[in-house]
């Protein structure tokens, strides 16, 4: 017989070689069990070496963890970034004051951490923390604080940047609810990456596998697993075949834009300007149905439409967009509306397709958008001869990934979003400063320090498309129309 | 005079901690402790005179907490330890050291008029989650199935969702009884009730055991195995026993012990 402190050894030695998520002393169980069947040890022993490892596992600082039994897997995870920016846009070229660039550095910080995990009986739940309170933007400036001398913390706190949980006990389905990572496929250029929508979402997603070649084609069934994987049942062929696996998707949102408090007030609806506060609650509403086809040699192509359409008003946008004007004194233009959500039924087509040159990934990727009601936008911004600006595009390449230490990417794409195209709320506020009626170029570069530690440069250059138009949307540089912008960003970002 | 009523003072004082030397006080599973203990007590106080038992059976929870609170000698459990309550035990500077003192099969009972021959893992799991509520789901004849539990400080409340039940919560209908008696009783009383019982209390009347997977729980089945729901039960103690409790520990695993483990209905160790 094995004495128990051979046991425990073995038993304890097992255990270090598994992953940290699994090693509890209860894991050593099949190993004691088997020993027990092999008749090595006894049912006594067995107990008694367990114990043992759970009195040492409580002991370990993993061991001191308690968490609630039903929860089947927890995932701490986060990023901080340092970051330096420079932001300048140009006033027009026909004010008096020709080439004046409103120009900001900044040196900003930012810090999101994070819990996500599954739950028994296939739910699932996920909190964020993030500094700075504003929707779309994460970043902190250092120095930012407002009056009460260096180094205070007025603006360093921390907020709740996701809050949701979900089910997927229905099979290729999942349902969220709360404030959640953004559940659509989409580009910078109709959503901000650090926008976290609210709402409701419902996701179904299946995999369909063919195979050609060696006969008639036949479709395999796909695996499932709760995590929303597929897995590729196996097949055979005699001769290689050519296989396609093919992810048919769809997404659908309710998003609560923005709540209109309160629905009924007590006497008369109160008038702002003549318009009666409205009553109703604004949401966004997106419906997405795509697909992406996987070949052979790590080609894939994937196409992703959207249509948005908004119902209500909220409390907060009662006023018609009209984006500024370029006729006006720029502290004029800016006055006027500029993230009025009238009038947006928008048709919105990402997509990518990528291959690998050697092992270098390589992708070409593109955003078309078109706002079906250009016209009335226009029309109510006062500008209706103006309905055919309704477009935006977005087309690309990239080179290489950013996944692991010595990693590269560069990217480059052009993009081109018109004044009644998409909803300024949303677009990126970083690449064209949150606008719409700008047109440029924007360039990336990224490298990995290690596996956890990455560099990044961008750079983007925009003008504006139609001069007799404002650049509307939610700014960081105070001019419109901003004729000219640029943004430089340098960042050190480290991930866990 | 004075001495003398010393004397008798000093003797009713000694006499009064020999008798609390010889009380045992065991707490912890209804499973072990409504009829196994109970009997081996019996048994134990015939060959020693003068020793009395105090065994309250209110779940393995409340055995494991006794130990960890210095308020039992030997705890009665029919599930291991938990982490969090090894961790309290270390730090309140307690070892809690299992025995295993018989084994048990969880036998899955309902009315002896149920028609159903038999229920697959699969089966059991779905009725005790809910997913099947009607026993025409699983070859019965039709009706609401209504489900008996063990109630959350009972050792084998645990042990079922983990044997039976992939760790899943309890259908929301589930009623909880205080005891395995109780599960039996008012399974025998409802045609439509199925309710888990150790091997020792399958006999009651009004009940039958349903196989599962075409095994019933048996001494052969539980020891080889081969019974799905088959679990060691235990005394829990503060590290190696001593004095009275090491007495009945051993009495309990000994010859004597392990007859009496077999007449009352569970499995011996050896």
């Amino acid at each position: 017989m094995f004495n128990k402190r051979f046991l425990f050894t073995i038993a304890l030695a097992s255990m270090s070689i598994l992953p940290m998520s699994i090693l509890r002393a209860q894991d050593a169980g099949a190993l004691l069990d088997l020993l027990v069947k092999k008749q090595l040890i006894t049912d006594q022993e067995a107990e008694e070496v367990r114990a043992e490892l759970t009195k040492e596992i409580s002991t370990t600082s993993a061991g001191k963890w308690k968490m609630s039994s039903s929860i089947t897997e927890l995932e701490l995870y986060g990023d901080v970034r340092l970051r330096y920016e420079y932001r300048g846009g140009r006033r027009p070229d026909d004010v008096p004051q020709e080439n004046d660039w409103q120009e900001r550095e900044r040196e900003r910080y930012r810090v999101r951490i994070g819990l996500r995990g599954t739950l028994a009986d296939d739910w699932f739940f996920g909190v964020r923390l993030e500094t700075s309170n504003k929707r779309n933007s994460t970043n902190v400036t250092f120095g930012g604080d407002g009056g009460t001398g260096p180094f205070a913390k007025d603006d360093d706190g921390v907020f709740i940047g996701q809050a949701y949980l979900g089910y997927k006990g229905f099979k290729d389905i999942t349902l969220t609810g709360g404030r959640m990572p953004n559940p659509l496929i989409t580009t910078i250029m109709t959503w901000d990456p650090d926008l976290n929508p609210e709402g409701a979402a419902e996701q179904w997603k299946h995999t369909f596998n063919f195979e050609f070649g060696g006969g008639a084609a036949a479709e395999t069934a796909a695996g499932y697993s709760k995590d929303g994987k597929t897995v590729a049942a196996a097949t055979q062929s005699a001769s290689e075949p050519f296989k396609l696996k093919i992810d048919v998707f769809a997404n659908f949102a309710q998003f609560v834009y923005d709540d209109s408090n309160p629905e009924n007030p007590i006497g008369p609806r109160s008038a702002v300007g003549g318009n009666l506060i409205p009553n109703t609650d604004a949401w966004l509403m997106a419906w997405q149905v795509g697909a992406r086809f996987t070949f052979p040699k790590n080609i894939y192509a994937q196409f992703a439409p959207v249509l948005y359409n908004y119902t209500g008003n909220g409390d907060s946008f009662n006023l018609h967009f009209q984006g500024g004007d370029p006729l006006l004194s720029n502290a004029d233009s800016m006055k006027l509306n500029q993230t009025g959500i009238n009038s947006l039924l928008v048709l919105d087509v990402p997509m990518e397709v990528g291959w690998k040159l050697g092992e270098l990934p390589m992708r070409v990727f593109g955003d078309f958008a078109v706002n079906f009601e250009g016209d009335d936008r226009a029309l109510a911004a006062g500008h209706p001869e103006k309905g055919d600006q309704r477009y935006a595009y977005q087309g690309g390449v990239g080179i290489g990934q950013l996944k692991v230490k010595r990693d590269w990417q560069i990217e480059a794409f052009w993009q081109h979003s018109e004044q009644y195209s998409l909803d300024p709320n949303l677009v990126d506020s970083d690449m064209f400063d949150g606008r719409v009626n700008l047109e440029g170029v924007v360039v990336r570069a990224g490298y990995m320090l290690s596996d956890a530690v990455g560099f990044n440069l961008t750079w983007a250059y925009a003008w504006r498309i139609d001069n007799a138009l404002g650049t509307g949307g939610a700014h960081d540089i105070a001019v419109n129309p901003l004729d000219q912008y640029q943004i430089f960003q340098a960042d050190m970002n480290v991930k866990f | 005079m004075k001495i003398k009523s010393a004397l008798i003072l000093i003797a009713l004082a000694l006499v009064s901690v020999e008798a609390r030397a010889d009380r045992l006080v065991i707490k912890g599973s209804d499973t072990l402790g409504a009829k196994l203990v109970p009997q081996l007590a019996e048994q134990f106080k015939a060959q020693h005179s003068g020793t009395t038992f105090d065994i309250a059976a209110e779940g393995s929870t409340t055995g494991i907490a006794a130990i960890i609170e210095g308020t039992a000698e030997i705890g009665m459990s029919s599930r291991r330890a938990k982490p969090a309550e090894v961790s309290a035990a270390s730090g309140k500077g307690k070892n809690l050291k299992p025995t295993i003192v018989a084994y048990d099969g969880i036998a899955v009972i309902v009315n002896a008029a149920n028609p159903i021959k038999g229920l697959t893992k699969k089966q059991v799991e779905q009725i005790f989650t809910g997913d099947v509520s009607d026993w025409s789901a699983v070859g019965g004849s039709g009706g609401k199935i209504s489900i008996y539990t063990r109630n959350t400080s009972s050792g084998t409340y645990s042990d079922w969702k983990e044997l039976a039940m992939k760790k899943r919560d309890y259908a929301g209908s589930s009623q909880k009884m205080a005891g395995n008696e109780q599960i039996a009783a008012e399974v025998g009383k409802n045609p439509n009730g199925i309710g888990y019982v150790g091997m020792a209390y399958t006999k009651a009347s009004g009940i039958k055991v349903a196989p599962v997977d075409g095994v019933i729980p048996s001494q052969q089945t539980v020891l080889g195995k081969t019974y799905p729901y088959a679990r060691p039960t235990f005394y829990y103690t503060n590290g190696e026993p001593s004095g009275l409790a090491k007495e009945f520990v051993d009495f309990t695993v000994g010859q004597a012990g392990q007859k009496i483990v077999a007449q009352v209905g569970f499995v011996p160790i050896k």
